[in-house]
């Protein structure tokens, strides 16, 4: 068995230490939202936080998570109570069709714990390592941007489609 | 103001409030009595096909067009909640089954592409917006004994002598009336929603992982599969050993389906691991052993040879070319290119008590529907389809070869099955836009007018295999052999009776020729070709917009200027033209930075590019594109700005880095590090300014993509002397 920790809970699982730390979120612990892309760690969409550090979990074997902290994008915010990055992809519509978004969302607060001031620069660097097929770029930039300078007041009581 | 002529029997009667099931009212169509797909909750009332209203004042869209990023269920939720007079972000948004009425209006079939979305539902779903509103007001009229000409509505109530009642309240007396069928529409001043900036709908479910797509359905018992399949299109399975797979862990099922060999297992991985390990061997085709190289010389011989197919031929060019003041000649070719949706292609299938399921995101539930029809002999009334968000569309989630292997796998094992593609298999087995040669012979008067136009293009036809693949997917009846028969004869009317109209789309329409021959010769090596965003105009608008800025310089007139000239007879692309133009004069470029334009009508929506542009050590950056288009009434300003930035990136990718390359018929590309995809650091900033000519709405998916290329490749001119003329822009070509 290898333990880690979830989002804050402690799990176990039974299956094959080489099984990449993706798959078993997926399909052990049933949290969908990060995503297979690539399978080789060139995309991004499914990168989580181990012990607060971005990283590939479509290459990162879960063995190598055991006794770690992992959160994913369930463990960053929730559709009512958003992580200030979440709120601003929503004022600004950063996602298209969505699917990298979570992947981006990861990075993207990764950065800010790291260098809470980016530079435009330090973004680019920062968020090379995800695609977006769709290329919400300029908005997942401005996003971070905003973020960073505290510019987004987001007031979930004004958006309607966030009570469900 | 227009209405929607919809039948008395067009609208769904459910006469008692529905506590459960399915309800059953009359098709759109009006021959029979069918189902609607959809689920009613408790106490749901069912005005129409899309809309369900409960007594708590929740209203459920069924949103009848598929969500693959580009704000469908924004836009649409839009226009049937301006005229319901409810907040578009309040809808429950759902998918429904299979069913006429949610048929594409301009396409006749339950699909999604060609940009048409908000202009194909633009007035019905207004009207259907309308005719509950309207239906509602009758209702409360009735319970509050109040004369409808003294009620009014606001946002999801009805108001009556100042009090507000939620139109939840009225749903059960609703139920016992006729819905109106031509209730009055607003006019543009009237709109509280249309035009207006709101954020996208799907915004926080897409920002929390909460957005479901195909790939996150998990249904218990479900099995996971992986396919193996040839690395050369279409070949056939010549033997397998499997017997090292078969003992890893958690395989519980090896077998030979259609298209390769399956290997299931409990989890993906181990299925992902096993299939690694299963050797095959394949029978070869005709397109075993070719390479790109030989494509092009192949395209190259068709092109100094006679012509397929002359599709136009108006006035007399080899008499406007003799007049002519300038006369310039230019070939341009564009590769193959893959799709590289981010989602790979899944489906998930249940066969049970000789009913099937299927959950998959794709452009197009009828087509899933029909597959599943065909691979598992069950009826199409027997087969629920669901939909799911798309994780990218682009024209690849139009073909559905994947729903083919799922049911196959799900028939022989009798489990429930996802079927999940490795990035690698969608990037080899995938279906590609097609490669394209394209020659034009130009000729431009003193006056800079461009009297003469001479283009041929030389590739294969991306309708002949999209139709082969659709063919079978809307008539599952159909015998395998019917099908082959109709694609082989699509095949044969576009060699050598007419174009493929997809083909050379875009290649000669945005100007006012006076002498005009377009030409096609089909060279089809066999690689499966589909429509990719902006289809024909992702070529052709490179051949045609580079080949005028080429005119522009050799007549010694600014490319701008010689656009507006010879565009007056398309009043619309003139006057984006005119609009980018007045930029363009202004524009300074930073020292190092050069400009390029470009402008193109696609999907009825006419777009003019500039971009600014540097070379550097040989490589081309792009820093900044503005955008000026006309598409009509922007339903929702800010998707549309969304949408141009979008297809700007998309043809970025395409301009820079794009290619698809043969070897043995195999494709060579398999992953990210040799199929790049721009990444935000290479990502120019982009300005869209949206010219408001209060006509009613065209697409936006797609006509951002075509001016991009081209706009880059006459930067890199300006900056350089060197005119590139192949896709993806090199300069060490």
């Amino acid at each position: 068995m290898i333990e880690f920790k979830l989002n804050g809970k402690t799990v176990a699982t039974a299956d094959d230490p080489n099984t990449p730390l993706l798959w078993v979120v997926r399909d052990t612990f049933k949290l969908k939202g990060s995503k297979f892309g690539c399978g080789a760690g060139l995309c991004g969409a499914c990168t989580m936080h181990v012990d607060g550090t971005a990283i590939r979990t479509c290459t990162t074997p879960v063995a190598a998570v055991a006794g770690k902290d992992v959160t994913t994008i369930e463990g960053l915010g929730t559709p009512d109570n958003l992580h200030p990055l979440q709120a601003a992809w929503h004022d600004i519509s950063v996602p298209q069709c969505g699917y990298c978004q979570s992947g981006q969302i990861m990075s993207a607060a990764a950065l800010l714990a790291d260098n809470p001031s980016p530079s435009e620069d330090d973004v680019d660097a920062a968020m090379a390592g995800n695609i977006c097929r769709c290329g919400c770029y300029p908005r997942i930039k401005k996003a971070i941007l905003a973020v960073a300078a505290g510019e987004l007041a987001y007031d979930a009581a004004t958006h309607p489609e966030v009570q469900a | 103001m227009s209405t929607v002529n919809l039948s008395r029997r067009g609208f769904l009667r459910t006469t008692s409030v529905v506590g459960g099931g399915l309800v059953v009212g009359f098709s759109m169509s009006g021959c029979a009595e069918a189902p609607y797909p959809i689920d009613v909750m408790e106490g749901g009332y069912l005005p129409n096909a899309f809309l369900q209203l409960t007594p708590d004042n929740k209203i459920t869209f069924y949103c009848p067009r598929d969500e693959m990023g580009q704000g469908v269920t924004t836009g649409l939720s839009t226009l049937i909640g301006e005229e319901l007079d409810f907040d578009p972000a309040r809808f429950d948004i759902a998918w429904p089954g299979v069913h006429s009425a949610y048929n594409n209006p301009d396409m006749g079939v339950q699909a999604t592409g060609g940009s048409n979305s908000i202009k194909a539902h633009w007035t019905q779903l207004r009207q259907v917006g309308a005719n509950t509103r309207a239906l509602l007001l009758e209702a409360a009229s009735q319970d509050l004994g109040v004369p409808t000409a003294n009620l009014s509505t606001d946002d999801g109530h009805v108001v009556a002598n100042a009090k507000r009642y939620p139109y939840g309240q009225f749903v059960a007396t609703a139920a016992g009336l006729q819905a109106p069928e031509a209730a009055p529409l607003k006019s543009v001043s009237e709109f509280k929603f249309i035009g207006k900036e709101m954020p996208r709908v799907d915004a926080v479910l897409k920002s929390t992982g909460t957005a479901q797509f195909g790939i996150d359905v998990d249904i218990p018992g479900m099995v996971h599969a992986v396919v193996k399949r040839s690395p050369v299109a279409g070949a056939s399975l010549k033997s397998f050993d499997a017997s090292r797979a078969e003992q890893m862990p958690g395989v519980t099922d090896i077998l030979e389906i259609s298209n390769g060999v399956a290997v299931v297992a409990e989890t993906y991985w181990q299925a992902k691991t096993a299939a690694d390990a299963v050797r095959t061997e394949w029978n070869d085709t005709p397109l075993s052993g070719v390479n790109s190289a030989q494509v092009r010389a192949d395209y190259a011989a068709a092109m100094a040879g006679e012509d397929g197919v002359v599709d136009k031929d108006e006035g007399d060019v080899e008499a406007g070319l003799a007049a002519a003041d300038t006369v310039h000649e230019a070939e341009y070719w564009a590769p193959y290119l893959a799709h590289a949706a981010l989602e790979p292609m899944n489906a998930v299938v249940r066969i049970e008590d000789g009913k099937a399921e299927v959950w998959s995101g794709v452009q197009g539930v009828v087509g899933a529907e029909g597959l599943v029809a065909r691979a598992s002999g069950i009826d199409p009334e027997n087969i629920r389809v669901h939909n799911a968000y798309l994780g990218g569309g682009f024209g690849r989630r139009g073909t559905f070869g994947h729903i083919t292997e799922a049911t196959e796998i799900a028939v022989a094992t009798g489990k429930p099955v996802q079927l999940l593609w490795t990035r690698e298999d969608d990037m080899r087995h995938g279906v590609y836009r097609p490669a394209s040669l394209m020659r034009i012979r130009a000729g431009v008067d003193s006056d800079g007018r461009v009297t003469t136009w001479d283009a041929k293009r030389v590739g294969g036809n991306q309708t002949t295999t999209t139709v082969g693949n659709m063919i079978p997917a809307l008539f599952p009846g159909l015998g395998d052999g019917v099908a082959d028969f109709a694609k082989g004869t699509a095949d044969s009317i576009f060699t050598s009776w007419m174009a493929d109209p997809s083909s050379l789309e875009g290649l000669y329409e945005d100007y006012d020729f006076e002498h005009l021959k377009v030409a096609h010769t089909t060279v089809d090596h066999g690689l499966p070709l589909t429509f990719w965003r902006s289809v024909g105009h992702s070529y052709t608008a490179f051949a045609i917009e580079s080949m005028i800025d080429e005119l522009a310089h050799e007549a010694g007139i600014d490319p701008v200027e010689l656009r507006l000239m010879n565009t007056q007879n398309n009043p619309r692309l003139n006057n984006v033209i005119r609009v980018a133009g007045e930029h363009w004069k202004k524009m300074q470029p930073s020292a190092g930075r050069h400009l390029g334009f470009a402008a193109h009508n696609s999907f009825a929506t006419d777009v003019a590019e500039i971009a600014e542009v540097s070379v550097e050590n040989g490589q081309i950056r792009v820093h900044k594109v503005l955008c000026v288009l006309d598409c009509g009434i922007a339903v929702n300003p800010d998707i549309v700005r969304a949408q141009i930035e979008g297809g700007v990136m998309y043809g970025l990718t395409a301009a820079l880095h794009g290619a698809i390359e043969l070897e043995g018929g195999a494709v060579k590309e398999s992953n990210f590090h040799n199929y790049p995809i721009l990444r935000m650091n290479e990502a120019p900033e982009v300005e869209v300014i949206i010219v408001d000519s209060g006509t009613d709405p065209t697409g936006v998916g797609e006509p951002g993509l075509p001016p991009i290329a081209p706009a880059v490749a006459n930067a890199v001119f300006a900056a350089t002397g060197q005119r590139l003329r192949s896709l993806p822009l090199s300069l060490n070509a």
